[in-house]
Parts: C-alpha cells; sequence; structure tokens
C-alpha cells in the first residue's frame, strides 16, 4: 500500500468546527476519531461533510482492540467499515493493543506482551481486519507504563517482525515512543532505527505530562522540547512522512495548534527539501 | 486459556477492582514500584468513564452534588462496565440505574434528569432525513390526504415526566436554583434537532403529546382526525391539525416519506 504524503494535518476537534469551515485555515489534511462518527447525523456529520469537501481526511479508531483474544468484534468492525464508506479516507489506522476483554471495554489502549504468541495473534487478526474492511490499516504504537516479564523481545523488534510478517505500516507516534523509553528506560532512538522506515506511513506529535519519575501521555500539552528533538533527528532517517499534531484534552485555540503545525514543518521541510507550504 | 488470553483476563480485572495475580507479570525497572504501574491504568479507567459520565450529565452533576455523583460513578462503574466501544453509550444505562437503586430510586427526579440528557444526546448526533416541505403538502390530493402518514424526524424524542426535570436542568444551566422537584401535573415534552440542527426541548399540551406519539405509530391523517373527536368540535378538527402541521413543519419535526 502507498499512502501519499498529505503534508502536515491536525487532528479535527468540535471546537475548531465552525472557524475551519469559516476560515479555510492552512491545514494539509485532518485526522478524526472514526468512533465519534459512529453516530447517524447531526452536527458531527454535517461539520466533517463541510471540511471534507475542502480537505484530505484521514480516519484513526481507538476501539478496534486488534490484539483482544476473544473474537473479532464484527459489529465495530462493520460500523468502521459503514464510515469508511462514507467518509472516503485517504487510510485509516488504530492501535497495536487489547481495549476489550470479553464484553467489557476498558476505553484505554492496554499494552501487549511481546511474545511469540501475540506476534502470531495479532499478525492473524491484521489479516483477518484487513480481509473484513476490504482495505488495509496502519497501526499505532501505545505509550505504557509497565512491561510484562513474560516479554520475549523488545517493543522495537516486535513491530519490525509484525511488519516483516504482515506487511503492516505503522502510524508512529514520536511522543509515545519518548514517554515509554523515560518510563521503562530504553533509548528512543534505538527503538525508531529499529523500524524499517518504508513501514512509516504516518506520524503523530502530542504532549505530555512530566512527573520526573515517570511520563504520563495526555496529549492536553504543547509538544514539549525533547519530543521535537527526537522527531527532527527521526526525520533525518525517513522520507517525507505525513505528520500531524495530536490534541485530546486541553484543546486550545486552531491558531495555536497550527503554531505548532509550523514549527513542524519549518523544523523538517529542509531535511526532506520540502518547498514552502507544501506546494 | 493461552498466556496472552489469561493475561489479558487479569488486566481486566484488575482494572475493575479485583485482586489478582496480575503483579508477578510485571517487569521491574526503573524507578516506580509495580503497584504504581498498575495504579496508572487502574485511576486512567475509572477517570476516562467517569469523565464521559460528566460530559454527558453535567446538570445532574451539580444536581447531586460532588459527594453523591462520586457514589453514582463508582456504583455504576461496578453494575454497568462498558460494554460499548464508543464512549459515547457508556452512561446510556444511568437513568434505568437511578430508578433502582436507592439512594437515588428515593428521589425520582435524578433519573429523569439523567434521562432528559441522554435524548438531547439522541436528539443531537440523530440520522438526517430530508423535511417534509409546505410545497410538498398543498401538492397532495384529497385522496392522498386521506392516507398520508407524517413521520417524525429521527431526532424527535417524546418524553413525559412528573417531575421538574427539565425546569431544574435549564436552572441549573443557568446558574440558578432548581424548582421544588415535583408537580401535580403531568409534563410533556418534544426533545428534537430544530432545522437549523440546533436541540431544542419544547413543553406540548397533552393532546398535542398524544397526536406526535400517534404519529410515532404511523397513522394516517384521518385517524389522526378521529382521534380528536373527543376533543375538539368536529368542525374545528381539520383546522386544528394543519395549524399543528404547520407549526411542526416550521419546528423540524417532519420528515418527507418520498425523498
Amino acid at each position: 500500500m502507498q499512502t501519499q504524503f498529505l503534508g502536515f494535518g491536525l487532528g479535527l476537534r468540535a471546537p475548531h468546527f465552525e472557524q475551519i469551515i469559516a476560515d479555510k485555515p492552512a491545514v494539509d489534511w485532518f485526522e478524526i476519531i472514526s468512533e465519534n462518527y459512529f453516530v447517524a447525523g447531526g452536527k458531527p456529520w454535517h461539520y466533517l461533510n463541510k471540511i471534507r469537501a475542502d480537505y484530505p481526511v484521514v480516519m484513526h479508531g481507538v476501539s478496534m482492540s486488534i490484539g483482544s483474544t476473544g473474537p473479532l468484534n464484527l459489529d465495530y468492525l462493520q460500523a468502521l467499515k459503514n464510515t469508511i464508506a462514507r467518509v472516503e479516507p485517504q487510510w485509516v489506522s488504530d492501535h497495536l493493543c487489547f481495549s476489550q476483554v470479553g464484553n467489557i471495554n476498558s476505553h484505554d489502549l492496554l499494552p501487549m506482551p511481546y511474545t511469540d504468541e501475540a506476534l502470531e495473534h495479532l499478525a492473524s487478526r491484521i489479516h483477518q481486519v484487513q480481509e473484513f474492511l476490504g482495505r488495509e490499516m496502519i497501526f499505532e504504537n501505545v505509550s505504557s507504563y509497565l512491561t510484562y516479564k513474560d516479554s520475549q523481545m523488545s517493543e522495537w523488534d516486535f513491530l519490525a517482525a509484525l511488519h516483516n510478517k504482515t506487511g503492516c505500516r505503522f502510524l508512529m507516534d514520536i511522543n509515545n515512543v519518548y514517554v515509554s523509553a523515560r518510563n521503562h528506560q530504553f533509548d528512543a532512538m534505538t527503538y525508531l532505527n529499529a523500524i524499517p522506515t518504508k513501514a512509516i506511513a504516518q506520524i503523530h506529535l502530542a504532549g505530555h505530562q512530566d512527573f520526573g519519575s515517570h511520563i504520563i501521555d495526555t496529549h492536553d500539552e504543547d509538544v514539549p522540547p525533547a519530543v521535537w528533538e527526537l522527531y527532527a533527528n527521526y526525520a533525518k532517517q525517513l522520507g517525507p512522512v505525513s505528520t500531524m499534531i495530536e490534541r485530546d484534552d486541553n484543546i486550545g485555540s486552531l491558531q495555536d495548534l497550527m503554531t505548532e503545525l509550523e514549527r513542524a514543518r519549518q523544523l523538517v521541510a529542509p531535511i526532506w527539501q520540502l518547498e514552502e507550504n507544501n506546494e | 486459556m493461552s498466556d496472552l488470553a489469561s493475561l489479558q483476563q487479569q488486566f481486566m480485572a484488575l482494572l475493575q477492582g479485583q485482586n489478582n495475580d496480575l503483579a508477578n507479570h510485571i517487569a521491574s525497572h526503573g524507578q516506580l514500584a509495580t503497584s504504581q504501574r498498575l495504579a496508572i491504568y487502574q485511576n486512567a479507567y475509572k477517570l476516562r468513564l467517569r469523565a464521559a459520565i460528566e460530559q454527558d450529565h453535567a446538570q445532574l452533576g451539580i444536581y447531586l452534588g460532588d459527594e453523591l455523583f462520586d457514589k453514582m460513578v463508582a456504583e455504576y462503574l461496578v453494575q454497568y462496565p462498558s460494554n460499548y466501544t464508543s464512549l459515547r453509550f457508556f452512561a446510556d444505562d444511568l437513568p434505568h440505574y437511578l430508578r433502582n437503586n436507592a439512594p437515588f430510586s428515593e428521589h425520582p427526579i435524578l433519573a429523569d434528569i439523567a434521562q432528559f440528557e441522554r435524548l438531547l444526546l439522541t436528539a443531537f448526533d440523530a440520522q438526517e432525513h430530508p423535511l417534509l416541505t409546505v410545497d410538498e403538502l398543498e401538492s397532495l390530493t384529497v385522496e392522498q390526504w386521506s392516507v398520508l402518514q407524517l413521520p417524525l424526524h429521527p431526532s424527535v424524542q417524546l418524553v413525559q415526566f412528573n417531575s421538574r426535570a427539565v425546569e431544574s436542568w435549564q436552572a441549573l444551566k443557568d446558574k440558578q436554583l432548581p424548582p421544588q422537584p415535583y408537580c401535580d401535573n403531568t409534563r410533556y415534552w418534544v426533545v428534537a434537532r430544530d432545522c437549523e440542527r440546533r436541540t431544542q426541548f419544547i413543553n406540548v399540551d397533552l393532546l398535542e403529546y398524544r397526536l406526535l406519539t400517534l404519529l410515532r405509530q404511523q397513522v394516517n391523517f384521518v385517524q389522526l382526525c378521529q382521534s380528536c373527536i373527543t376533543d375538539i368540535p368536529s368542525e374545528e378538527i381539520t383546522g386544528f391539525l394543519i395549524s399543528l402541521i404547520n407549526q411542526w413543519l416550521e419546528r423540524g419535526w417532519l420528515v418527507s416519506a418520498t425523498k
């Protein structure tokens, strides 16, 4: 699967709907949370339909629970498939984690153990999900606060092996790598360098809360200097990859987010030899 | 059971406050103890679900106060763990919980406020449908009028309360003291999106409520007229209904049956 370089995007959030429609800001694309559009209609769809007439849109899910050992949630997958048909996104992503056990949903992105069993399981599920949806998916690395004794390999070796096994590509969340690196005391660049660059389809940049002894991945702050630095260093390894500022809480003004987005653009434009404003 | 399945079950049990063996599977490194690592996930689980209830039921939260709201959330999480993939629906059972669990069940207005807040959500994101227009009605023949059905817009929600739930909700939203919770007369409400997709709630009388309920049951215009015989002089029924239908058209409550 090829994922086009779309440039620099933002997560589409409700407080910005009307301003985006009125002002048509210089954002290259928007990412929506898939499950927010599992409703029939009303303002969410009204605004989305207007915005997607002017901007490319990608879909990002939080509830596929691809790593769960229970049966695939076919109701969820059908709702996702229906939403994909309405949105016609450039691509669709979710997370490499589990959220649901039995009928109960944690609404959290719970970390997988990095074992041969988990690798085989994820590979099989990715195949099944992609078959059902009739398209390839992109999967995001999650941040974590614990690792398992049972793990047989590092997270980065696990991702590389999953790519080798399935060909699946990744939404690399640079903040998540940084958060997990601090929480588990590994080198973030070692992680990033281990993933084949051809496997990187999209990048997320976000902020977090640093408590000294550990970091919580809150997505409620500006992208911190350490994450910018990691992004800039990682960009040197990559060709142009669609990059997005992800803010889920304490959502500020659209202008503030665009300022961050412009910083991302300025940071990597010389490295990726992009023309001004990605034109 | 596989190692992976067992680990996932233990993780979910831990989130729900059940002691188990998961801590023995967690690697030790860095400055955080295993108990602290697990507590991050346990806290996040509760906070995320609490935030979903807070967002959907802001005025109920004010009505209850912090202590009772905390009690409600804690018990609801245990009785109704989320079976949904979207948090939008997580609190769908909250009115049922409040109606059936003391001390909340001793104050029926609490379940009524919760139900009203859920209906606001239902109206907000209900399916789109082309609205019925005056031109469409004017083009109908007499024969077509007699069998005419007037489908309600999917956002239209009908509800009746024996409490001042809606008035209390509005007062709290306006940062005013709520009125006395209960009244002698049943209150009839329509919650719906208007033509500009704004969610509205309108107090209607029993007759209008009954007629809207009949529309929901897909009766035709003749049956609608017949239902008014005991309430309105027969020669005034058609005019009365046409006037009401015009009002419903302006409010965006009726949809086109042909589009």
